[in-house]
């Protein structure tokens, strides 16, 4: 179990970094588990801080990792404005060729194929961001 | 951000190393836009040393493919450690830059 206050600044996602490989090392996870796990935070956060956020400082974003044996858990808050990054963001073309391919659009697509699932819900005027990821091997 | 670079001929190896993530993306992509000259036709970015890729990094890593793309050079892309394969297949960057296991393979296929 794992809870942190980040500021609402990317030189935070170090720090979470740190406690994320801390964690995965206590529960033993595998390693491309710890991958997909910095990888969706920093995905994730990077979006309420650039989006939720318009890259303003000062405000906080709770991150919560609950690791059970066969399952991890992410659970991500903040208050910026109501923003659903499942359905809001636009699904890339993974298929288009070299010129054709558009430019960004992955951060999310990365998190919704990494994760087994995510939720998304607009609560007292905060967004929580919920991934659950199988630890199924 | 460290970039090495080896020229040999119109080939330039590249060796990154560390993080290419949020973070440190901006300076990925100024090094490698120091490194690169127009004269390079192939490119060989070599990630053995890279430990850690997010969406910020294959954001620059496709800028460059399709900056050399634009004038007939091409990008290889090789040793790829295993969850970062994963991630560049995830985003279709296998369909669209071609990756080998390691240098010698990739500096191989150019023939």
């Amino acid at each position: 179990m794992l809870s942190l206050c980040l500021e609402s600044r990317l030189d935070e996602l170090q720090r979470l970094e740190a406690a994320v490989e801390n964690l995965g090392e206590q529960e033993q996870w595998p390693p491309n588990l710890l991958y997909q796990a910095k990888l969706v935070l920093e995905e994730v956060i990077v979006n309420i801080v650039n989006y939720g956020y318009e890259q303003r400082e000062g405000y906080k974003i709770d991150v919560d990792l609950i690791s059970e044996p066969d399952t991890l858990t992410i659970k991500i808050a903040d208050d910026g404005r109501a923003f659903d990054p499942l359905s809001q963001a636009p699904t890339p073309d993974v298929d288009a060729n070299l010129e054709d391919r558009p430019i960004g659009g992955l951060g999310v697509y990365l998190v919704q194929t990494l994760m087994d699932e995510a939720h998304y819900r607009r609560e007292q005027d905060r967004n929580h961001l919920t991934l659950i990821k199988r630890r199924d091997g | 951000m460290e970039i090495n670079t080896e020229r040999e001929g119109t080939l330039l190896v590249a060796r990154a190393g560390g993080r290419l993530d949020s973070i440190n993306a901006r300076e990925f992509d100024d090094a490698l836009k120091s490194a690169i000259s127009d004269s390079d036709q192939v490119l060989i970015m070599d990630l053995e040393k890279v430990s850690y890729v997010s969406s910020a990094g294959l954001r620059v890593i496709l800028l460059t493919a399709k900056t050399l793309q634009q004038r007939s050079a091409k990008l290889l892309i090789c040793s790829l450690a295993e969850p970062i394969r994963e991630v560049f297949e995830i985003s279709g960057f296998d369909k669209i830059i071609p990756i080998h296991a390691n240098l010698g393979e990739a500096k191989a296929s150019i023939g």
